[in-house]
């Protein structure tokens, strides 16, 4: 049975996700990045947002929508911040013919409106929660559990009680498994240094875990720094938060000195999650991986930076990723080779940098 | 006018020496740009041949557009058409609407920009009515380093002010048209000015298979990849090839990538869907072909040609049918995909073959659609 959901999902990641995403030297990114000698490391970016949907989020929604239809559920159950894995989600039940609620944050709802439209269109049911993502997840886990024969909850990230973090970060670690063929193919060798944005966790653990036993392939995870990490306004979890229970999992959390939730802020609204993957916080606690944050403000420069320079609009989240280019890349020996998880497309902010850009641009 | 017997889409050159398709195609321009186009068409010839231009475009092709775009077997499509006997055909969509920025555009686009670089150009203009093909062309400038110029008619400029943006954000000059209308066919003679005035910096890229000699035949090359993708897909999968072809045309440049690889292929049917508007007796219509008048001018030649010698097949559907196939598509097929036939399915024999270009996602499409369709 094992054998032949993975030959099914196979012909859906190639014929209707659109896999394998490239691999893509960004060379007019690369240039920027040189110093004053012409040294500086060669920038990747791994396509993600060429996915069906736009982002990474498809491939864990598609293969979770296929485990519930062998589990004879006819419902589906999902969460969504920005939008993307709700968009994800509802294509995948509407490719087969499964009903779809998505829960999102009324907040979210309108930060991200083209998206709910979207989600509409694809035939799923969008009920608003008073909130933010977060809420709208507890609000589907409790849907879930009100209804445990009939649904199944499809979870986003790699959050959640086991077996979701796993599940998810299996799901998405055909990232990881392309970038190191494809990686062989381009030039002999591995990536030198991987770089990912992480809300929750799942597309830079589905770009990490195939190296993870790889010592010589530098992680790095960048979180959002929102208003700055001093304001409070932020969505760092590992480089703020204590361990905690949240929605099922013992992880990093940021929470209050009396145990209760901070509300996260990011630019990026699907990185705006107070908890984070428990497998990054392993990582993170045992130095296999770095993270660092960057600002709203330093991501919207770095969206705006990659449209002029490669004609690539990148999701928000994403944005977070290539901003930390420019801290890293000085530091790097000439010739390393930096792969940036691009893990999403950003039609759906150029609204949201619009409102930023007005006073910047010249025409 | 040669007759249908004589099968003369395959005795032809496509297009002959003067561009022309039969009796349509050819280069009614100003003498200014008489010279620019024959260097363009000397330009194009040599890069056909030329192992370090293909070998550059097959790569930005690949990595950059993410082609291959996948042979999609919309199985919920084909069920939604089965008879009541449960027999029909198998719809496959050729999946342009995964490539980066979500149509075929950028196939041409890219191409075009690449022998621009070649010919020594720093200066791209276009023409755009909805932003689409303007977003494109920004786009491949970006990637390039060229300066880029659109040219937007103004009541467009409005309508459509995202676009606007996500072209200025991706580093064009956005030029608008207040002359005539304001809009499209506005935009095209401005551009065309541009382009007589500064033809020595400057390449013009023209989206679609219309316009003079070398465009319809360039366009259509560059477009050709389409095709042929799709008859390895086909062998692929199913051992043989495409029984029928539908494509959406406009200019027509997404239909022509998908039939010319199988114009020769007489087993093949070409069936081309435009728009019918309101209804073709309402006069609100683009359906240049199926009506025969020149709504939108631009419709391309090869298609008159094509349309003349009875290879390919025109019909239209009207504006409330082509929302209900794209309700159709999006709901049971989940994909959101723009331009669908629904005229040519309920005649076909069982297991017969679809394969229906999905030129675009519809993202941009789903305000429209929420609108009409009341949702």
């Amino acid at each position: 049975m094992f054998e032949l959901l993975q030959a099914e999902l196979g012909v859906a990641l190639r014929d209707y996700v659109g896999r394998e995403t490239p691999l893509y030297l960004a060379s007019r990114l690369t240039d920027h990045y040189k110093n004053s000698k012409g040294e500086g490391p060669l920038i990747y970016l791994k396509r993600e947002d060429l996915n069906h949907g736009g982002s990474h989020k498809i491939n864990n929604a598609i293969a979770q929508a296929m485990l519930a239809k062998r589990m004879h559920r006819k419902t589906v159950v999902a969460a969504t911040g920005a939008g993307q894995h709700g968009v994800a989600t509802a294509a995948a039940c509407a490719k087969l013919g499964l009903d779809c609620t998505i829960l999102m944050g009324n907040v979210d709802m309108e930060r991200q409106s083209s998206n709910v439209l979207l989600m509409k269109q694809l035939g799923a049911q969008v009920k608003p929660v008073e909130g933010t993502f977060k809420d709208a997840t507890s609000e589907a886990i409790r849907t879930w559990v009100g209804d445990l024969d009939n649904s199944y909850y499809l979870a986003g990230t790699a959050v959640g009680p086991h077996p979701c973090p796993n599940m998810v970060r299996e799901f998405q670690s055909v990232i990881g498994k392309e970038t190191r063929k494809q990686a062989l193919e381009k030039w002999g060798g591995k990536p030198d240094i991987i770089v990912a944005c992480v809300g929750s966790g799942s597309n830079a653990l589905g770009i990490f875990h195939e190296f993870l036993r790889d010592e010589d392939v530098r992680l790095i995870g960048v979180e959002a720094a929102g208003n700055g990490l001093e304001s409070g306004n932020h969505s760092a979890t590992l480089a703020k938060g204590e361990v905690g229970v949240y929605h099922g999992a013992m992880s990093y959390l940021l929470q209050d000195d009396e145990g209760q939730i901070i509300v996260p802020h990011s630019i990026g609204i699907g990185l705006e999650y107070p908890g984070v993957s428990p497998e990054l916080s392993f990582l993170k606690d045992m130095g296999r991986a770095e993270f660092y944050t960057v600002t709203d403000e330093e991501a919207l420069d770095a969206y705006t930076l990659l449209c002029g320079l490669e004609g690539i609009v990148p999701a928000l989240e994403a944005a977070h990723a290539l901003a930390y280019l420019g801290k890293l890349c000085p530091t790097l020996p000439s010739g390393s080779k930096v792969v940036v998880n691009c893990s999403g497309r950003g039609d759906k902010d150029v609204a949201t940098v619009l409102q930023y850009n007005k006073n910047k641009l010249p025409n | 006018m040669v007759g249908k017997e004589a099968d003369p889409a395959a005795a032809l050159q496509r297009p002959d020496s003067f561009g022309r398709f039969g009796k349509f195609g050819g280069k009614y321009v100003p003498e200014t740009l008489m010279y620019a186009l024959t260097e363009l068409e000397a330009a194009f010839k040599s890069l056909s041949t030329d192992h370090e231009f293909q070998k550059e475009l097959d790569g930005i092709l690949r990595d950059y557009v993410g082609r291959e775009s996948p042979l999609y077997f919309a199985e919920r499509l084909t069920e939604h058409y089965k008879r009541p006997d449960g027999k029909g055909p198998h719809i496959y969509l050729k999946r342009e609407d995964l490539n980066h920025t979500g149509a075929h555009k950028i196939n041409n686009a890219v191409a075009q920009a690449l022998l621009a670089k070649r010919l020594g150009k720093k200066r791209i203009i276009a023409e755009t009515g909805a932003g689409q093909h303007g977003v494109a062309t920004a786009t491949v400038c970006a990637r390039f380093g060229l300066q880029c110029v659109i040219y937007m008619g103004a009541q467009d400029m409005e309508r459509q002010s995202l676009n606007v943006f996500r072209m200025r954000l991706l580093g064009a000059e956005v030029r608008a048209v207040h002359s005539g209308t304001a809009t499209l066919k506005d935009a095209t003679s401005e551009a065309i000015r541009d382009w007589v005035t500064n033809v020595e910096s400057t390449h013009y890229i023209l989206g679609s298979v219309a316009g003079p000699h070398p465009y319809p035949m360039m366009v259509r090359e560059f477009h050709a990849v389409i095709g042929k993708e799709t008859r390895k897909q086909a062998l692929e999968k199913w051992g043989g090839k495409p029984d029928v072809l539908v494509a959406c045309v406009g200019g027509g440049s997404n239909a022509m990538g998908l039939f010319h690889e199988f114009v020769d292929d007489k087993d093949v049917r070409l069936i081309g869907v435009e728009a019918a508007g309101f209804g073709l007796d309402s006069g609100k219509h683009a359906a240049t072909l199926t009506k025969g008048e020149a709504r939108l001018p631009w419709v391309g030649p090869e298609h008159s040609f094509l349309k003349d010698v009875g290879r390919a097949e025109y019909y239209s559907i009207t504006d409330e049918e082509a929302l209900d196939g794209w309700r159709a598509l999006s709901c049971i097929g989940d994909i959101s995909c723009t331009g669908l036939s629904r005229e040519a399915v309920p005649t076909l024999p069982d297991a017969t073959k679809v394969v229906l270009n999905c030129s675009g996602r519809g993202d941009k499409d789903v305000q429209t659609a929420i609108k009409h369709l009341k949702l």
